[in-house]
């Protein structure tokens, strides 16, 4: 597999969200607006990236035995650095996501990204996966965010779509409503897949 | 016995390496983390008192509220006059967990102006409470002119379209914060706290 698959692979074919199903508590928690999930989704591809450089870095002197410990460890380093870093300097954005920073440590993508492809493969090509497995969790989660912003509060990132009377659509805001859409999605992926015949 | 060493050199040098780096990190955000955190409540303070040219977070009179607890007071000033007093009132009567506003008086005990601090009610319902349109009937309201309870509850106060917990819990916040600044009003009033 050339390094350029590998980038794209998180777009579509093992998109995190749609396609993994990985990381859905803060999928579920923070796409009540758009911006959240570019705030997250960076935070996370910082996160994926750097992790994925460290542990294929030591692939070769992690021990099996200890290897989950080593990830954790390497994981849990980066998402702290993140957490200091944005409440330093990207203070409103920090205080929006919350305990979900911090909870980025437990986000499966990352350690599953680990466990599945950085330990295995070089460098450079983990980096590309590190880096196509977040854009691809961030695009995500931003559409995501996008659909529940426009209906439960009829603005996207901010910006008025609808005008104030729209009577807005609250389920869409609360969790119900993020796995509703959820679901609708993958659905419509899936649905595409199969017209492109796709084996998932 | 061999493999065990080994196992516990690898993660302790490694443990190592990631307390050194986060050690760096934590020094180089420490200030500006301090100085987010800062302008935020200053922020807070500034948009509920009136015009003033001092620091309020500079101003402060701690005042004990038995049991423990201390409430901060933030004091501004113009030309030596106190003008405005801000602190924080709260209640983990909401619908989400605990809500938290700051309250801004004018000296005479009306208030000035409500911001809510933090929240995690419903949006579009009990998230309401932040809106200008449920603040702004706060102003110039005191604890002689105003019973501090929803209308529903036989109050003054109106409740938000579709929420009755979340505004209840601030307004009982507020009927609090009253009650306290009434209590401790030449405390906090006083040139030098």
């Amino acid at each position: 597999m050339s390094v350029l698959n590998d980038f794209l692979n998180g777009f579509w074919n093992e998109n995190p969200v749609f396609r993994l199903v990985l990381g859905m508590c803060a999928t579920m928690a923070i796409t009540t607006q758009a911006i959240n999930g570019i705030g997250m989704g960076l935070a996370a591809t910082f996160v994926l990236v750097c992790s994925n450089f460290v542990v294929s870095v030591m692939r070769k002197i992690i021990p099996e035995k200890v290897r989950l410990a080593v990830f954790i460890v390497v994981i849990a380093t980066f998402v702290t650095i993140v957490d200091l870093v944005m409440e330093g300097f990207f203070y409103e954005i920090h205080k929006a996501l919350g305990v979900f920073i911090p909870l980025i440590v437990v986000n499966c993508i990352i350690i599953a990204r680990a466990e599945a492809f950085a330990s295995k493969y070089p460098v450079i090509n983990s980096i590309a996966d590190g880096l196509g497995m977040g854009l691809g969790f961030t695009i995500s989660i931003t559409v995501l965010g996008m659909i529940r912003e426009l209906l439960g509060n009829g603005t996207i990132f901010g910006i008025t779509i609808f005008s104030k009377s729209y009577q807005a659509f609250l389920l869409a805001l609360i969790p119900g409503g993020a796995f509703i859409a959820l679901g609708l999605l993958l659905g419509m992926m899936n649905k595409i897949n199969e017209k492109l015949g796709y084996k998932g | 016995m061999r493999e065990i060493i080994r196992l516990v050199t690898v993660l302790t040098v490694l443990c190592v390496l990631a307390a050194m780096a986060l050690a760096r990190v934590y020094e180089f955000t420490k200030d500006p983390i301090v100085n987010q955190r800062r302008l935020a409540k200053l922020r807070a303070v500034e948009a509920v008192i009136p015009e003033h040219e001092n620091q309020p977070d500079q101003d402060t009179v701690t005042i004990d509220i038995g049991e423990g607890n201390k409430r901060l007071v933030y004091r501004g000033t113009l030309e030596g006059q106190i003008t405005g007093i801000a602190f924080e009132v709260s209640s983990s009567k909401g619908y989400g967990g605990e809500v938290v506003a700051m309250l801004g008086l004018d000296p005479n005990g009306l208030i000035y102006g409500i911001e809510i601090v933090r929240h995690s009610e419903t949006p579009g319902l009990g998230a309401k409470i932040t809106t200008p349109e449920f603040r702004s009937q706060f102003k110039g309201r005191s604890i002689s002119n105003t019973k501090f309870m929803l209308k529903k509850d036989g109050g003054d106060i109106d409740q938000v379209t579709g929420a009755t917990t979340s505004p209840r819990a601030i307004v009982k916040a507020i009927r609090e914060g009253m009650e306290f600044f009434n209590d401790h009003k030449d405390t906090i009033t006083e040139d030098k706290g």
